[in-house]
């Protein structure tokens, strides 16, 4: 039997003008010595989960549900009897700031406290206890009378665990523990725990924000949005691979997880209540349909104990390759064979890199992709048609490509206007004005001037940086679902390449359009990939999120990629007779 | 506290009170009129009898009221740095013996009204601030600051009408009853309680209302602290978590509030003692007033500032005592 089962808990703030859902129907169990985390961003509710299993919350929350601990339902016990099991049985560890400390009375006196009333011991013995408490987290006892704003907010923090402990509870929950704490004591908390768990054999349930912190920790987690479950399942299965775009938003702005990739942060701000009834993620999702809209998800299994709340059934694939070949005709009757039965996926909103040297077949099954190229063989479906038989180049919400050479991929003869609106033109879509209009929006978007001046400039006048720019709202301009990026900042100068490739990257995570950026700087798209293909000779040999793939790369050949990055301004080679002078040099490199 | 902390309070205190020492001065001979126009005549009585110039020039000089202004100011400090407040010009003794005189009455009925009003208002807080929100909250909370806003003299004439005139419960005027034979300290003191009982009650209730407030209020603010969830989150139980946590913190101002109330009531006391006829320095000090006798009026508003001076100072302190926080 689960230590701790809570059945669709709801909890609602009522304030004067409005009712807040802080926790909207949350069900979760706890076995015994088992360490669930629970996720999310602030204002998901994850605190007021807390306090509600503690029953802290005040009169002004109306809650629901039923919160069953050890087979008691502890939902409606009168306060007497809940103060039986607070503390003695389920401990809370506060998120630390200066008030969560009686600010009159020494912090010794606060921990001994819980220890007079719930185990009935002397105070002498209660004071030994509590000294032996301060040694387990690492404070030495002579801060037992001090104030707590004569602790540093560590030493408050580790106060807090301390008194937690106190008790020796079967349960305990940890609300935003690291928020405080610097690297090192956050580690030495974590460490900490993990001894604790191991000699008491607690159960915990983790509530942060800190990703990394929880995954460290946590065999489960649940992952909070708006006061709602929107994934859980085992740990590694949601960091490694979301289900939720949530989920994965979160992951992704993690940096001790992508260590290489840019920080970028789920746009937009959490839902509030603006009274919706749908998806409360749907207006920052990346992948959004009607339903969504209209009416919540509920949560349902995905298989492997995963959970998701999402009409699409999680995150969803838009274009699936199978098995496709190409081959190039050479004279002699040869062939070469570009692309050599590749099998892939794009999901909805991610930035998948495809890294090879070059000819190793990028490009063509970039074209393959974008539907220009017809495969041999193999399909390759965009949403839930063929690639090949829809006109996804044609239509809003489609494919797009933009090419490596921003020079042959505008015409010197195009005006800006021209070329940007030439999609418009070709395929007829809406009348002068709105092309007009649309043109400049698609300017401003890749951050060109959309005056009349620049737009009657001629691409040929243009710098690279700006043309390829100019090609980007080009493509832009038909507000694709998947863009494929070939190559795009290889013949521009490492600044100009740097801003255009960041302007992209903040398009992407604010319109949410899935990206292939195809590229053969292995370190350029690490900035940018959420996963990385690696492509040789024609075939796929490695897939997997960047990080993976850069910290722990299974092929030869990606390692020898990996390897081939020259990078560092210091390098130990030493010219004779230079040696003195070189070796101050490399250590002033080396120092920073 | 260190040494330069404690000097800054000295120098704070001195400052103060030499402005205070010059308002003193200046306000009373600010009034119209003079100490003899009305010396021959009782205070009380109606008849007048006017003086002829030259009486007056030569009490004028007598007194050394003929002097400039800064003059007499002067010499009345160096007065003041000898310990000597002058001689009242109406009662024909020195200021000192006059204050000595009425002081212990001011002081007693203070002191009995500050104790009380603090209980008072420190419990009604505590029960409005328990059941916030409730009938018995909003009633008590409608009814107290309804009551504060009638003044203290009016309280105290409608008190005395009632408990005095009509149901002769209490004695109208004056702190003892004259002639009294004592048959033992009992019965002094049973005395001396029936005579402040109306002029304490009248004090209290014109400073319940304050102390009621802030200890709701503050007590309300506590609650909402995350100490005290943290309180009630380890099981202590409802009466720990109000006195040992809420309480305690939320005392913290009325303590300091407190030696404000003893100030505010030096200057209540002028007005409930008039209408009881009480013989506090309150009472002195209207005669005093109405007399023009400038030295004793200087020497009573003194001593009423000094005193609210040390207890704003003690209060002070005492809160240092109280909060760790505050760096000693």
């Amino acid at each position: 039997m689960a230590d701790l089962e809570v059945k669709d808990l709801k909890c609602h703030y009522n304030t004067d003008t409005s009712v807040v859902p802080a926790v909207d129907g949350i069900s979760l169990s706890l076995e015994a010595g088992e360490i669930v985390g629970v996720i999310g961003e602030s204002g998901s509710g994850k605190t007021t989960l807390g306090l509600s299993i503690m029953r802290l919350l005040d009169g002004l929350a109306s809650v629901s549900g039923t919160i069953v601990y050890k087979g008691t339902d502890i939902t409606h016990l009168p306060e007497p009897e809940i103060d039986r099991i607070r503390w003695k049985d389920i401990a809370i560890v506060f998120q630390n700031n200066l008030d969560i400390l009686n600010p009159v009375m020494t912090v010794g006196k606060q921990v001994v406290e819980p220890l007079l009333k719930h185990e009935e011991i002397p105070v002498r013995e209660a004071q030994a206890r509590c000294a032996d408490l301060f040694r387990t987290v690492g404070l030495d006892p002579v801060w037992m009378d001090a104030y707590p704003h004569q602790l540093s907010g560590g030493m408050r923090q580790r106060v807090l665990l301390a008194m937690a402990l106190s008790c020796d509870p079967k349960l305990l929950i940890l609300d935003e523990v690291t928020s405080a704490l610097d690297a090192f004591t956050r580690k030495e908390i974590r460490d900490l725990l993990i001894d604790l768990q191991k000699k008491n054999g607690y159960s915990m349930i983790l509530i942060s924000h800190d990703l990394s912190f929880v995954s460290s920790l946590a065999s489960r987690m649940i992952v909070l949005y708006a006061g709602r479950v929107v994934e859980s399942g085992p740990t590694v299965d949601i960091i490694n691979a979301p289900r939720h775009p949530y989920t994965r938003g979160l992951v992704h702005s993690t940096p001790d997880i992508f260590v290489y990739k840019d920080l970028w942060g789920i746009p937009g701000e959490s839902a509030s209540e603006d009274g919706h009834a749908g998806c409360p993620f749907s207006r920052r999702c990346t992948q959004p349909i009607e339903i969504c809209r209209t009416s919540p998800p509920r949560l349902q299994s995905c298989g492997d104990g995963r959970e998701v709340a999402c009409h699409r059934g999680g995150i969803a694939t838009l274009l699936r390759a199978d098995a496709v070949h190409f081959r190039y005709p050479l004279p002699g009757r040869k062939t070469l064979h570009a692309v050599n039965g590749v099998d892939m996926d794009v999901c909805e909103g991610e930035v998948l890199a495809i890294v090879g040297q070059t000819a190793s077949g990028k490009s063509t099954l970039a074209h393959i992709l974008a539907g220009i190229l017809r495969p041999e063989s193999g399909e390759v479906r965009f949403m839930d048609g063929a690639v090949h038989s829809g006109n996804n180049g044609h239509r809003f919400g489609g494919i797009q490509i933009v090419f490596q050479d921003p020079f042959s991929s505008t015409s010197n003869r195009f005006t800006v206007l021209d070329a940007v609106r030439e999609p418009f033109d070709i395929n007829r879509i809406g009348t002068a004005a709105e092309r007009l209009d649309m043109t400049r929006e698609a300017l401003k978007l890749v951050r060109l001037p959309p005056t009349d001046e620049f737009l009657g400039k001629y691409c040929g006048a243009l710098s690279g940086g700006q043309r390829q720019r100019v090609a980007l709202a080009r493509a832009m301009i038909m507000k694709p679902r998947l863009l494929i990026a070939d190559e795009i900042t290889s013949a521009l100068d490492v600044s100009t390449a740097a801003n255009v490739l960041r302007l992209l990257k903040g398009l992407q995570n604010r319109r949410g359009f899935a990206m292939i950026y195809i590229s053969h700087d292995l370190s350029l798209t690490l900035k940018i990939a959420d996963r990385i293909a690696v492509m040789d000779a024609g075939r796929i040999i490695e897939i997997g999120n960047a990080h993976e793939v850069m910290l722990h790369p299974r092929d030869d050949r990606t390692k020898r990629l990996i390897g081939t990055r020259v990078g560092h301004c210091c390098h130990d080679h030493k010219p004779v007779g230079m040696a003195g002078r070189l070796q101050t040099r490399v250590s002033d490199c080396g120092d920073e | 506290m260190n040494e330069r902390d404690g000097q800054a309070i000295i120098f704070r205190f001195v400052v103060t009170l030499l402005v205070i020492l010059a308002l003193n001065f200046i306000l009373p001979h600010m009034m119209p009129g003079d100490p003899f126009s009305t010396m021959a005549s009782d205070v009380q009585s109606e008849d007048v009898i006017v003086m002829t110039e030259a009486q007056r020039e030569y009490y004028f000089q007598y007194y050394g009221l003929d002097r400039p202004l800064p003059e007499q100011f002067f010499s009345y400090l160096a007065n003041l740095a000898r310990g000597d407040l002058g001689q009242s010009i109406y009662y024909k003794m020195p200021v000192a013996g006059v204050i000595l005189l009425h002081l212990p009455w001011t002081i007693l009925i203070v002191l009995a009204a500050t104790a009380i009003s603090t209980v008072v208002g420190v419990v009604l807080g505590i029960i409005s601030a328990r059941n916030r929100n409730k009938g018995s909250d909003r009633l008590m909370m409608t009814g107290l600051i309804a009551f504060a806003e009638i003044p203290s003299f009016l309280l105290g004439i409608i008190l005395l009408l009632i408990f005095c005139v009509h149901l002769r419960l209490f004695p109208l005027a004056g702190a003892v009853t004259p002639f009294a034979h004592y048959t033992g300290v009992l019965d002094q003191i049973g005395d001396i309680a029936h005579h402040a009982f109306l002029p304490v009650l009248t004090l209290s209730l014109a400073q319940l209302t304050g102390v009621y407030l802030l200890t709701r209020n503050t007590l309300i603010t506590v609650s909402t602290k995350d100490y005290i969830r943290t309180a009630r989150a380890k099981g202590l139980g409802d009466h720990i978590v109000w006195s040992r946590h809420a309480l305690r913190n939320a005392l913290l101002p009325v303590v300091t509030r407190t030696g404000f109330v003893i100030g505010m009531l030096m200057g209540g006391a002028v007005l409930v003692e008039t209408v009881f006829n009480y013989p506090g320095i309150g009472l002195t000090l209207r005669n005093a007033v109405v007399a023009r006798d400038y030295p004793l009026i200087q020497g009573i508003l003194l001593v009423v500032a000094v005193s609210i001076l040390l207890c704003n100072l003690l209060a002070d302190r005492l809160y240092q005592k109280l909060d760790p926080r505050v760096v000693e």
